[in-house]
């Protein structure tokens, strides 16, 4: 296995961990968003607007990641 | 690294390393264009002519291009918006679309977050919603790139964001108040000189998140619907019947993807619109 081949490993094995951490972090926010709005039907027009700031920053780490494994595969 | 070189690069580099990046390009083209080469094709910045001025030579590249294009079709969108308030009073057509996105940048996610003071940062919160909307949208007409997905275009944001964040704290409580700011009141003295790093790190690194997150946010977009069409020669090079089973597969998803496309494009002008008020509010009203 030379270096290149370990590269694309990393890239692959790393953006699958990178998505399942994401996707994790996500869900669980949706999650608890969606119980909080049905027992709270009034308050969801906050609860959305918490929620997808939440998400955003999630999502901005998640994305830290993918870039790493993008330059690993495209290096 | 010379892939790394092209995806970093700013709009206005010097010839020379641009020279560098074109033989690189020519490279892969030369090489039969493996897939990270077509990938890299797709989302990278390309020269279309160069201006010398004296030493130096003003690029006009694509993504410089769709840029200015964003920005001229914000311009025109609001003069067309305030025309139509002139003629009637009552907003019609673009008016009323412009009016509705803009009543709730006023209300929810200035006033909201950085309170009634947050009513002058309003233009600034409208330029960032506006600009971010238009330029990603221009990105996913055909033979058209998405400047926000050059990493330059997201830092001069990101640096506007910056200043407006500075002077939010600043113009209210001076640059001593502001800085003595970033500190919450009341901590243990043993704990400064920990805290202190932290907080100047946190002041840039909000600003840094924004760049990364809109930059990865519209390259990812088109590196998916890129990738999902590509599906197609790859799976020809093996067999032709393979190729053509899976048209309709890739088609279809990369269809759906530029329909994401739309809403990541609203999604993501609101996110950073939504993220820099709520930065300016932490420094407008920081804990005390």
């Amino acid at each position: 296995m030379n270096q290149q081949a370990l590269a694309y490993f990393a890239a692959g094995i790393g953006a699958g961990l990178t998505i399942i951490g994401g996707a994790a972090g996500i869900g669980r926010l949706a999650a608890a968003a969606m119980e909080g709005i049905a027992r709270q039907p009034n308050a969801a027009g906050d609860i959305r607007g918490a929620m997808i700031v939440a998400a955003g920053l999630i999502e901005g780490v998640t994305f830290f990641a993918l870039i790493v494994t993008i330059l690993l595969a495209i290096k | 690294m010379k892939a790394l070189l092209l995806l970093l690069q700013a709009p206005a580099e010097h010839a020379a390393e641009h020279a560098a990046g074109a033989e690189h390009a020519a490279e892969g083209a030369a090489h039969g264009g493996g897939p990270a080469e077509v990938l890299m094709h797709h989302v990278t910045d390309r020269v279309l002519y160069t201006i010398p001025v004296g030493p130096y030579h003003l690029l006009i590249t694509k993504h410089l291009v769709f840029f200015v294009l964003a920005a001229v079709v914000v311009l025109i969108a609001a003069r067309l918006a305030i025309r139509s308030y002139r003629e009637g009073g009552v907003p019609t057509g673009i008016g009323a679309a412009v009016e509705s996105f803009v009543l709730f940048i006023r209300d929810d996610i200035a006033e909201a977050n950085i309170g009634h003071d947050g009513l002058k940062f309003v233009p600034l919160l409208c330029s960032f919603f506006f600009f971010i909307l238009f330029a990603a949208l221009l990105g996913l007409l055909p033979f058209s790139a998405t400047s926000t997905g050059n990493i330059a275009v997201t830092l001069g944001l990101a640096i506007v964001s910056f200043l407006a964040m500075q002077y939010a704290g600043i113009s209210k409580y001076g640059l001593w108040g502001h800085l003595k700011n970033l500190v919450p009141p009341g901590l243990p003295v043993f704990l400064l000189p920990i805290m202190i790093p932290v907080e100047i790190l946190s002041v840039f690194t909000k600003p840094f998140a924004l760049m990364v997150r809109l930059f990865a946010n519209m390259l990812a977009g088109h590196m998916v619907i890129t990738a999902l069409l590509m599906l197609i020669p790859l799976m020809a090079a093996i067999n032709a019947a393979f190729g053509w089973a899976v048209v309709p597969v890739s088609l279809g998803l990369a269809l759906f993807i530029m329909v994401l496309e739309l809403l990541v494009a609203l999604i993501q002008a609101y996110i950073f619109t939504l993220l820099t008020a709520i930065f300016i509010g932490m420094f407008a009203h920081p804990a005390h």
